[in-house]
C-alpha cells in the first residue's frame, strides 16, 4: 500500500476505522495471521524459523490527531475541540472533512479585529466550523457531537524528494510495517499497528502486554525543528539526513546496547541516519518497555517538518533509510 | 457558461494587486462575446463596453479583479523566503498554509513557523507574526536561489469548494465575486434594450488604494457609477453593526454614496424581488466607490455589496443564489436607467 493512500485515509484516535480496515486488508495480503486485537490494534504474526530467536515487536501507530464536534451555535456553526495536540494557531482558513460533509475553519476578518485580537491567539473555544448549515437544527443533524472532523488536504509531492500531507506522523511508520511484512525474517515477529497514541499511548499498551517481547522497534515520524528561526539548540533532528535514532525521549530511554547496534549498522551499511539530539516527545516504546516483566525498546524515526498540521513535510530518501535500517537489522546477528 | 464555473476558474488565476494580467486577460476572454468592445487599461483592467440604444448616460460598473497575497523579500541561508505583504493577508492564516511561489518555476511552498514546544510560555499565547514565518520550499538553499527571486509573487492556496444551502467557499471572492455578478448580468443582458451606455469594468489595483478604479473611470468617463464589492457577514465574533446577513445583497447608505441614485436602485431592486439590505457606512466605504467619487469632476456613486464571511482568507464564503441575484439586479437596473436620471439627482 502506497504511502499517499495511507496518509489521506482520516483516522484520528478513536475513530481509525477505515485505516485498520486498509491495514487489515493489506496485512493478510502477506502474512497468515493477523487478528484485531480488544484495543483494536491489527496484530499480525510471523512465527521464527529457530526456537531460540528472540521474540521481536514491531509497532507504529495508525491514529493522527485531528478534531471533535462538541456542540453547535444558533446559527448553524459547529464548536469542537482537537483530538491530541494540534496548535490553534494552524488551523485559522483551512479545510476540513466530516465525513461528506465539507467545512472550513473560519474566523473574523482582518478588517474587523481589534488590536487585541491580532495578538491573542484563538483558542479552541472561540473557534468554529462553518459547513454553510442554515442553523442549528441543520448542523445537528448533519454532524451530531462526536463527529470527526479531519484537514481535508492531499498528499502532494514537493521540492527535492520530498512530500507534504496531513498524518505523515504515523503513517510513515505504517507503511514501512507494512513493506517490512512483505519480508521473512529469522526472528518471532509480532507487527503492532495501534490506535490512541495520539492521546496518551493507550493502544500500544494491550499490544505490548500480549506481544511478550524480548526486543521492540519503533517506528515513528517525529517532529523536526530544521527550518526557519530555529534557534541550533533546538533543532532535534534534520529532514533528509537519514532516519533518526533515539537515545531517550520523554517517555522511554533506549536501550543502550540496541541503540549502539543500530548506529553501528547503519553505519556499516551506509544507510543514512543521525541520532536525535535533545529529549523530545513521547512514543509507544513506553508501553513497551514497562509491559510484563519488561522489554528492550529503540525508537527509529523519520523527521517531521510541522508535525501535526494540516502540511507535514519530511523526505522520502528518509522513509527509505527507516525502513532500510529495521530490515537489516532483522537479518543482524543481533536478533539470530 | 454558468456563473459557477466562471468562478471556480477565476478564483483560481494569478492577479495579485499589480500583478493581474492572467486573471484579466480571462475577463477579457469571457466579456467579448457579450459586449460591443473589450479593452484592457495600462493598469490591466478590463473595460467591456455595451452601446445603449440612445442618449441614456455612461454608467461604469466596477469590480476589482485583483486579489491580497505575498512576495519574496528575503531568501535566507537556510532556503527558505521570507514575506511581504500584498494588501492586507491576516497572519493567523498563514502557518501550515500552501502557497504557490511563482519564480522561474511555480513552485509548491509550505508556510512554516517556530513549533509550540520551543516557544516560552508568554510567546505561546500570541500570534506569529508574518515576521515569525517563512516559506519551506523543501529544496537546498543553492536550489531556492537559482528558482527563486526576492520579489517573485506568493499566492496563497486555492480551493473552490461547495458547502450546504449552495454556499461556497473559495479564495479571491473578494472580489471576482463580484466580477462574476457582473459577467452575469452582461449575460442577462443579451437581447434586451437598455438607453444607457454600460461600462462593465473589472478594476485592478484596489487592494493597494483602488489605483484601477481610478484610472478606469478617468478614461471611461462615466456620468454615475456602481461599485460591487463584498462586505462582512455575520459571524457570531463580528459586531453586529459591522456585518450583514449571509443571504442577501446589501447597498450601503453614506457620505460616499449618492442617496438618489441609490433609492433608484432600491426600488428596482423592490420591484424584481431581489433582496437588498441597507448599511451604514459613516465615512470611506474602503471600495472602489471612494476614488471614483473624486475622479475627474466627481462621479455620483452607488454601492452593492455582496456579504462575505471570513474576508481577506482562503476560506472566504459566500451564497451562490445571492450572487445570481446580484446580476439580475444590476441587468435590471441598466434596462431602467433613463436619459432623465439626472433631474431628480439633487432634489
Amino acid at each position: 500500500m502506497d504511502l499517499k493512500t495511507l496518509c489521506e485515509l482520516n483516522g484520528a484516535s478513536g475513530d481509525e476505522h477505515a485505516v485498520r480496515k486498509a491495514i487489515l486488508t493489506a496485512s493478510r495480503l502477506v502474512c497468515d495471521d493477523v487478528h484485531i486485537d480488544r484495543s483494536g490494534n491489527v496484530i499480525a504474526h510471523k512465527k521464527g524459523a529457530s526456537k531460540d530467536s528472540p521474540r521481536v515487536a514491531l509497532a507504529a501507530h495508525m491514529d493522527e490527531v485531528g478534531f471533535i464536534v462538541v456542540g453547535h451555535t444558533e446559527d448553524g456553526l459547529l464548536r469542537f475541540r482537537p483530538i491530541g495536540g494540534i496548535d490553534p494557531r494552524v488551523i485559522v482558513s483551512k479545510w476540513v472533512a466530516l465525513g461528506d460533509v465539507k467545512g472550513v475553519i473560519g474566523a473574523k476578518a482582518i478588517h474587523l479585529q481589534s488590536p487585541q485580537d491580532r495578538e491573542t491567539v484563538l483558542d479552541y473555544k472561540g473557534l468554529y466550523i462553518d459547513i454553510g448549515a442554515k442553523d442549528k437544527a441543520e448542523a445537528e443533524r448533519l454532524c451530531p457531537i462526536g463527529t470527526y472532523a479531519y484537514f481535508d488536504v492531499s498528499f502532494e509531492p514537493f521540492g527535492e524528494g520530498m512530500v507534504v500531507s496531513k498524518a505523515l506522523d504515523d503513517r510513515v511508520g505504517c507503511y514501512n510495517l507494512l513493506r517490512i511484512l512483505q519480508n521473512d525474517y529469522d526472528c518471532d515477529l509480532t507487527v503492532c499497528f495501534v490506535t490512541n497514541e495520539e492521546v496518551g499511548l493507550r493502544g500500544s499498551a494491550g499490544a505490548a502486554f500480549a506481544a511478550e517481547a524480548d526486543i521492540a522497534v519503533i517506528l515513528e515520524g517525529t517532529s523536526a525543528n530544521d527550518m526557519g528561526d530555529i534557534p541550533e539548540r533546538f533543532k532535534v533532528c534534520s529532514v533528509n539526513q537519514g532516519v533518526a535514532v533515539s537515545f531517550m525521549d520523554r517517555a522511554s530511554i533506549a536501550d543502550r546496547k540496541l541503540f549502539k547496534e543500530m548506529l553501528a549498522i547503519a553505519k556499516e551499511q551506509e544507510i543514512p541516519h543521525q541520532v536525535k539530539q535533545g529529549i523530545t516527545g513521547g512514543n509507544d516504546a513506553a508501553s513497551f518497555q514497562r509491559a510484563k516483566k519488561g522489554c528492550r525498546t529503540v525508537v527509529l524515526s523519520v523527521p517531521c517538518r510541522y508535525i501535526h498540521s494540516s502540511s507535514s513535510v519530511c523526505s522520502l530518501n528518509d522513509v527509505d533509510a527507516q525502513y532500510a535500517l529495521l530490515d537489516a537489522f532483522l537479518k543482524s546477528r543481533e536478533v539470530k | 457558461m454558468q456563473i459557477e464555473q466562471f468562478l471556480r476558474e477565476v478564483t483560481f488565476l494569478l492577479g495579485l494587486s499589480g500583478n493581474e494580467q492572467e486573471a484579466a486577460r480571462y475577463v477579457a476572454k469571457a466579456f467579448e462575446p457579450l459586449c460591443d468592445e473589450v479593452h484592457m487599461t495600462p493598469l490591466n483592467s478590463v473595460v467591456g463596453y455595451k452601446k445603449g440604444t440612445g442618449n441614456g448616460p455612461k454608467v461604469m460598473f466596477a469590480a476589482h479583479i485583483d486579489e491580497i497575497g505575498l512576495n519574496v523579500t528575503k531568501i535566507e541561508e537556510d532556503g527558505s523566503l521570507r514575506m511581504g505583504s500584498i494588501g492586507g493577508v491576516d497572519p493567523r492564516i498563514l502557518p501550515g498554509m500552501r502557497v504557490r511561489v511563482h519564480g522561474r518555476e511555480t513552485l509548491l511552498g509550505v508556510v512554516g513557523a517556530k513549533p509550540p514546544h520551543i516557544l516560552t510560555e508568554e510567546e505561546r499565547k500570541k500570534n506569529y507574526k508574518r515576521d515569525d514565518l517563512a516559506v519551506d520550499l523543501g529544496m537546498p538553499a543553492k536550489k531556492v536561489k537559482e528558482l527563486v527571486q526576492v520579489g517573485d509573487l506568493i499566492q496563497l492556496e486555492h480551493r473552490f469548494v461547495e458547502l450546504k444551502n449552495g454556499r461556497f467557499t473559495t479564495k479571491t471572492a473578494d472580489d471576482r465575486a463580484c466580477v462574476a455578478i457582473l459577467y452575469e448580468a452582461m449575460k442577462l443582458l443579451q437581447g434586451r434594450t437598455h438607453e444607457a451606455d454600460l461600462f462593465f469594468v473589472a478594476t485592478s489595483q484596489e487592494e493597494i488604494g483602488a489605483n484601477g478604479a481610478m484610472t478606469a473611470a478617468f478614461a471611461v468617463d462615466p456620468d454615475f457609477g456602481v461599485a460591487l464589492d463584498v462586505c462582512h457577514a455575520s459571524t457570531p465574533d463580528a459586531p453586529k453593526e459591522a456585518t450583514s446577513d449571509l443571504v442577501g445583497l446589501d447597498s450601503a447608505i453614506g457620505p460616499f454614496i449618492q442617496p438618489v441614485l441609490r433609492k433608484k436602485l432600491m426600488d428596482v431592486a423592490a420591484k424584481e424581488n431581489v433582496v437588498v439590505q441597507s448599511s451604514v457606512s459613516p465615512g470611506r466605504t474602503g471600495t472602489d466607490a471612494d476614488v471614483m467619487g473624486i475622479t475627474r469632476a466627481g462621479i455620483p456613486m452607488v454601492l452593492l455589496s455582496l456579504p462575505l464571511k471570513y474576508m481577506h482568507t482562503t476560506v472566504e464564503l459566500f451564497d451562490m443564489r445571492t450572487l445570481e441575484e446580484g446580476g439580475r439586479l444590476i441587468a435590471a437596473f441598466s434596462c431602467a436607467v433613463k436619459n432623465t436620471w439626472e433631474d431628480e439627482l439633487w432634489t
